[in-house]
């Protein structure tokens, strides 16, 4: 009995560093490199993922009302918040459908560059992957 | 959110001191061993991934990554943990850390160095030898540990992680790392070292429980020696995967040098 309220409290212990003791995660200053007041809606296909640390970036082809298609570049959040949310790349792509996506728009004014804020999927859920700025 | 959040710590501190009175120690008997006779620290540990902050919120059609922590409260951050300087560096750290993003290494994906890296995320051991395996934001990394009374090596030049040797204390494992180069700092905001940093790591097992505590010596540049906060990991069953690549984009769009909080 000792033993278990013991290894209990070290349960609680741990938690605590755990939930408490933040580590490598690299919070990315968002409003230093994008601009909550220049957004975006687009409307396209997530049509490949980059998995990479620190951020993972989203290439979505966008096409205009000419039918001309961009390739836009959204960076978002690290691996690391997709793997404790179980979603997968494929969860994200939504099978290739075109989506809505909001974004901010970088502060360098680089083209076709932003940061996904949410991302609408036709079937009607939608992933909510930052903070709203 | 301030509610929720000083509930939770209230629940907290009143689980652990309603009994806390009775709280026995840990018999080393309970320890699970190896061959050897030393505990066995073999396994994945989980030390929250560095992502204790990200409390996904799920509703009908919903998913909330990020931005909805108000509904999902947690416990508060800890301050950060941060090393003493010496009066003359004071001002070098301050500069650093003013200038973070042009200069902490690890926004460029270089191994963050030990301690920074924290405890490890993987352990294996076998007869003579320990390795730590690491799944890290800046990438995968290992360091190997010789338990086999070996001094340092003197063979190879200062690296990131180190040279890292092993011996045990009871049932305590203690390394010992030196021969770091000078480009790793000890936390984000500008905490540099030395080529002469050493850095004592003690870990030890209790059930499932993996406690970890560093400390880091550089008396050339700290006023005192640095002894982080202890970690506690948790033996899971999950395996550990390799770190997605490190390839950093952001830095040369980043127009007014925001602070990157990369905490340990």
């Amino acid at each position: 009995m000792r033993v278990q309220i013991g290894l209990r409290i070290y349960a609680w212990i741990g938690a605590i560093f755990l939930t408490t003791t933040s580590s490598i995660c690299a919070h990315h200053s968002v409003l230093g490199q994008f601009d909550p007041e220049n957004r975006v809606m687009l409307s396209g296909v997530i049509s490949k993922i980059d998995w990479i640390n620190p951020h993972i970036y989203m290439h979505v082809d966008v096409e205009d009302e000419s039918g001309e298609t961009t390739t836009w570049r959204l960076e978002s959040v690290p691996p690391a918040y997709l793997y404790k949310a179980e979603v997968t790349q494929e969860m994200l792509m939504g099978g290739g459908v075109p989506v809505r996506i909001e974004a901010l728009r970088a502060r360098d004014e680089t083209q076709y560059l932003g940061f996904v804020i949410r991302i609408y999927y036709p079937e009607g859920h939608h992933y909510q992957l930052s903070v709203d700025y | 959110m301030n509610i929720a959040r000083n509930l939770w710590t209230a629940v907290v501190v009143t689980t652990i001191s309603t009994v806390a009175l009775d709280l026995p120690a840990q018999t080393t008997e309970s320890v699970l061993r190896g061959p050897d006779d030393h505990p066995d620290l073999n396994g994945t540990w989980f030390n929250g991934d560095g992502v204790t902050h990200v409390r996904p919120l799920r509703k009908e059609n919903f998913l909330c990554i990020r931005g909805c922590e108000a509904e999902t409260p947690g416990p508060p951050r800890l301050t950060p943990d941060r090393p003493s300087y010496k009066t003359e560096f004071l001002s070098i750290v301050s500069n650093l850390d003013n200038r973070q993003v042009e200069e902490d290494p690890a926004l460029r994906c270089f191994p963050p160095g030990v301690p920074r890296i924290g405890p490890p995320d993987k352990i294996v051991q076998i007869s003579d030898q320990i390795i730590f395996l690491y799944n890290d934001i800046t990438g995968s990394h290992f360091r190997i540990v010789p338990t086999d009374g070996r001094t340092h090596r003197t063979d190879i030049g200062p690296s990131y992680l180190g040279d890292a040797i092993g011996h045990w204390e009871g049932d305590t494992l203690v390394v010992e790392t030196t021969n770091f180069n000078e480009d790793t700092w000890l936390t984000d905001d500008g905490s540099f070292h030395t080529s002469d940093l050493r850095v004592i790591e003690h870990l030890s097992r209790e059930s499932d429980s993996l406690h970890y505590q560093a400390t880091a010596f550089d008396p050339a540049v700290l006023a005192e020696p640095w002894k982080l906060r202890p970690r506690v990991a948790t033996l899971i069953a999950r395996e550990l995967i390799p770190a997605p690549p490190c390839i950093e984009q952001d830095i040369n769009h980043i127009i007014d040098g925001t602070h990157h909080d990369n905490t340990r």
